[in-house]
C-alpha cells in the first residue's frame, strides 16, 4: 500500500501544471489584458505626426489585441466594444465612409473623448487607425493627424476600462462561479472558456481566412483583414499562438491539438493572402483554412471531454 | 393493461365529467430536455421552475401546444419530425401519439383552433420541403385534413387571437428530405402567411428583397393583434439584419437594435415570447449567449447575459428562460435570476401554458 501511495505520489508530481479556469484566467486573460491595456496606452501617448512611430506602436497593439481578441465574454461585450475596438468585417465599408464624414467635416469639437466614444463604432478602433495611418487617399492634414491621436486615445481608454474591468471583478466572476452570479458553476465557466477557444478558431478560418479565399473563381484578396498594413497573415498566426496558449491553460498536455496547430502554422508560413488570384496560393489558403478547422474538431475531441464541457447543446441546433 | 381493466377505465372516463386546467394542478410551463443518460424526456414546471414531471420522449423534441380547455398538450419532435405525443398535463402521462402521413415531416410547431377541436400541426412535404398544415381531430386524434401554409418550410404557427386564421412562420428554407441540410439559402424567400381554416390565403407578408436570407421562424402573438417574428440570417455573417420583425395588418416590418448591439445575437434568434404584464417582446440567441428585449413598438431596450439561453415564455415580472445548462431563469426589469437548476440540458422552447 506505501509503496503504491508513493508512486501515486511520483505520478501526481510528474503530471503538468495545473490547468483549468482558474489558470486560464490568471495566465492567459489578465496578463493578455494587461498587455493590450499598456501597449494602446504607448500608441495614445504618441503625440507625433510622423507616421512611422505611430504604424510600429500601431502593430504593437494590435499584436496585444491579438492575445486577447477571442475572448468574447465580460467587459468587451459592453456598450459594443469588441466592434469599436475592431470593426471587422465590414463589407459594405460603413468604417471607411463614416471616417470620410469625419475627414470633411474636420469639426474639431468631435474629437474629444467623450464625443469620440460616442462615434460610430465603425469609425473607430484599430481599423479606423489603421486607415489613418496607412492612407489610400493623400493628402492627409492636420485635422487627420488630430483624428488619429483622438482614436488612439478612444481606444486606450476602452482597453484599459476592461482591463480594469477584468481585474475589479469578471476574473472573480470565472474564478469563483456562484449560483446567484453569471456563471452558477465551474462547469459553465469552463464551458464559456471553452466555447471562446473553439469559436475563436472558428473565426480564423471562417472570416480571417475565408473571407478572403471566396470561391477559386472568385478570390477576395481585398476582403483580407488588416490588408492596408499588410498583417492578414500575421493576424492569423498570432491569434492561433494565443488560443493554443488559452487551450494548455484550460487542459494540458493535448498532444492531438499541438500537432493541429502546428501543421496550420507551418502551412500558414506559405501563405500569402495579398496573392489569392493565384490559383496555386488560393489552394494553399485553402489547406491552410482546413487545417485551422482540423484545430477547432481536434480541440473538440481532446478538450471537451477533459473539461466535462461542450458548445452549447441549442447553440449547436440552428433550429 | 388487461382488457377488462381497459374497458373498465374508459368506461369511467365516458362516465366523469371531462377535467379542466383548473382541476389540474397542472403544470404552468412544458419543456423538452435531454438527459444525461442521452435519452430525451418533456416535462411540465411550475412558475418557480420545478419539475412536475419528466415524460420519456422517443427522440429529440422541440415546442409543444396546450389545449384550449382541456388540460392537454401536444409536444412536437424536432425537424424532421415523425411523432407528436399527446399530453395528459394533470397526470403528466402520455395519451395519444400522433405519426404524420407518408411523406410529410412534422416540423416542431402545432396550435390548436380556438374551440380546441382540431390541432393544426407545422409540416413540410419531405422531398421539396413545401409547407403543409395537418388537421387532426382532437378526440379522436385521427387526421382529417391538410392544406398548404403558402411557402417552403413553415416552421411556428399561431392561431391569432379572436379568431380561427393561423399565422404561419414559412421560413423559406428547403432542406434535404432525410436531414437538415439547407438547400436554397441563396434563392430562399421566406414570408408570413395568414391562413382562414378552410386554407385560404388571407395576407403574405414578406421582407424587403435585401432581407430575403432572413428565415422567419418562431412567432409570439401581441395582445392587440399583431405579432412579432424571430428570425435567423442565412446570408453573409458579416452583416447584421434585424432578428424581429413586427406583422401588423398584414405586413411586415423589420425592428432594428443600436449598432452597438448588432453582434450580441450572432444573427440567430431562437425563440420569441410577449410578456403581457410588461408589454415586452423578448428574443434569445444561444448562439450569441443573450436575450434581448424590445418595447411593444419593437425598439430596442437592453441585453441579457446568458451562455445557450433559447426557451423563454412569459412569466412573473416578465419572463421566464430556459438554457442549455438546466437553469431556469427570472427575467425581470433587474436582470436575469436564477430559479431552478436541473442535470438536464433544456431543448429549444419553453411552452407557457396559457389556459383559459
Amino acid at each position: 500500500m506505501i509503496r503504491l501511495c508513493l508512486s501515486a505520489l511520483l505520478l501526481t508530481t510528474a503530471l503538468p501544471a495545473h490547468a483549468d479556469v482558474a489558470e486560464a484566467v490568471k495566465k492567459h486573460a489578465l496578463p493578455g489584458y494587461a498587455r493590450f491595456a499598456e501597449k494602446t496606452a504607448a500608441l495614445a501617448a504618441l503625440d507625433t505626426c510622423e507616421t512611422e512611430p505611430l504604424q510600429a506602436a500601431w502593430n504593437e497593439a494590435f499584436d496585444a489585441w491579438l492575445g486577447v481578441a477571442h475572448l468574447r465574454l465580460g467587459p468587451v461585450e459592453e456598450d459594443g466594444r469588441v466592434l469599436a475596438i475592431a470593426f471587422w468585417p465590414d463589407p459594405k465599408g460603413l468604417g471607411q465612409k463614416q471616417q470620410r464624414a469625419l475627414l470633411e467635416a474636420a469639426d474639431t469639437a468631435a474629437l474629444t473623448p467623450d464625443r469620440m466614444a460616442e462615434q460610430s463604432v465603425a469609425a473607430r478602433g484599430f481599423f479606423a487607425l489603421e486607415r489613418l495611418l496607412w492612407p489610400t487617399e493623400p493628402p492627409q492634414g492636420d485635422y487627420a493627424c488630430a483624428l488619429t491621436h483622438a482614436t488612439a486615445k478612444d481606444l486606450a481608454r476602452m482597453a484599459a476600462e476592461i482591463d480594469g474591468e477584468w481585474k475589479k471583478g469578471f476574473a472573480e466572476t470565472l474564478i469563483n462561479p456562484r449560483p446567484d452570479g453569471r456563471y452558477l458553476n465551474r462547469s459553465e465557466t469552463r464551458q464559456a472558456l471553452f466555447t471562446a477557444l473553439v469559436t475563436g478558431i472558428e473565426f480564423n478560418a471562417d472570416s480571417r481566412v475565408g473571407r478572403p479565399l471566396g470561391t477559386l473563381d472568385r478570390p477576395r484578396p481585398e476582403r483580407a483583414e488588416a490588408r492596408l498594413s499588410g498583417r492578414s497573415l500575421r493576424d492569423i498566426t498570432l491569434s492561433l499562438e494565443a488560443l493554443r496558449g488559452l487551450a494548455h491553460q484550460l487542459h494540458d498536455p493535448l498532444p492531438q491539438t499541438d500537432a493541429a496547430f502546428d501543421r496550420a502554422l507551418k502551412q500558414a508560413e506559405k501563405v500569402d493572402l495579398a496573392r489569392l488570384d493565384d490559383s496555386g496560393m488560393w489552394l494553399k489558403a485553402q489547406i491552410l483554412q482546413q487545417n485551422i478547422k482540423a484545430i477547432a474538431e481536434t480541440a473538440v475531441i481532446e478538450l471537451a471531454p477533459a473539461l466535462g464541457s461542450s458548445v452549447g447543446f441549442n447553440s449547436a441546433d440552428g433550429d | 393493461m388487461q382488457r377488462r381493466a381497459f374497458l373498465a377505465t374508459l368506461a369511467a372516463a365516458a362516465a366523469t365529467p371531462r377535467l379542466s386546467w383548473a382541476d389540474a394542478g397542472s403544470p404552468a410551463y412544458l419543456a423538452a430536455a435531454r438527459l444525461p443518460d442521452g435519452s430525451y424526456a418533456l416535462h411540465g414546471l411550475t412558475v418557480a421552475g420545478e419539475s412536475l414531471f419528466g415524460l420519456p420522449m422517443p427522440a429529440r423534441g422541440h415546442a409543444a401546444t396546450a389545449h384550449p380547455e382541456r388540460p392537454l398538450a401536444v409536444a412536437f419532435a424536432r425537424r424532421p419530425g415523425t411523432f407528436a405525443l399527446v399530453i395528459d398535463c394533470a397526470r403528466g402521462i402520455e395519451t395519444a401519439r400522433l405519426t404524420p402521413p407518408e411523406g410529410r415531416q412534422f416540423n416542431g410547431h402545432g396550435t390548436f383552433s380556438a374551440d380546441g377541436a382540431v390541432l393544426y400541426t407545422s409540416e413540410v412535404i419531405a422531398e421539396g420541403s413545401e409547407g403543409r398544415i395537418g388537421l387532426w381531430d382532437s378526440d379522436t386524434w385521427q387526421r382529417i385534413g391538410e392544406m398548404p401554409t403558402h411557402g417552403i418550410g413553415p416552421h411556428d404557427i399561431r392561431r391569432l387571437p379572436m379568431s380561427d386564421d393561423l399565422l404561419v412562420a414559412n421560413g423559406g428554407i428547403r432542406t434535404d428530405p432525410t436531414d437538415r441540410t439547407k438547400l436554397n439559402t441563396d434563392t430562399m424567400r421566406p414570408n408570413l402567411a395568414r391562413i382562414a381554416p378552410d386554407g385560404t390565403l388571407v395576407a403574405k407578408a414578406e421582407l424587403p428583397e435585401g432581407l430575403r436570407q432572413n428565415s422567419t421562424r418562431h412567432l409570439a402573438l401581441l395582445p392587440d393583434g399583431r405579432a412579432a417574428c424571430a428570425m435567423q440570417w442565412e446570408g453573409d455573417s458579416a452583416e447584421t439584419p434585424p432578428l424581429l420583425a413586427l406583422w401588423q395588418a398584414g405586413a411586415l416590418a423589420a425592428c432594428p437594435v443600436p449598432e452597438t448591439e448588432a453582434v450580441t445575437m450572432q444573427n440567430y434568434a431562437g425563440s420569441i415570447a410577449h410578456s403581457p404584464e410588461t408589454g415586452e417582446i423578448a428574443l434569445t440567441s444561444p448562439r450569441g449567449g443573450a436575450v434581448q428585449v424590445f418595447a411593444a413598438d419593437g425598439s430596442f431596450r437592453a441585453s441579457f447575459r446568458r451562455a445557450d439561453a433559447c426557451g423563454i415564455a412569459a412569466g412573473p415580472g416578465g419572463f421566464v428562460v430556459t438554457d442549455g445548462n438546466g437553469a431556469v431563469l427570472a427575467l425581470t426589469g433587474s436582470g436575469l435570476r436564477p430559479l431552478a437548476s436541473h442535470t438536464l440540458n433544456w431543448d429549444n422552447h419553453l411552452i407557457a401554458l396559457e389556459r383559459t
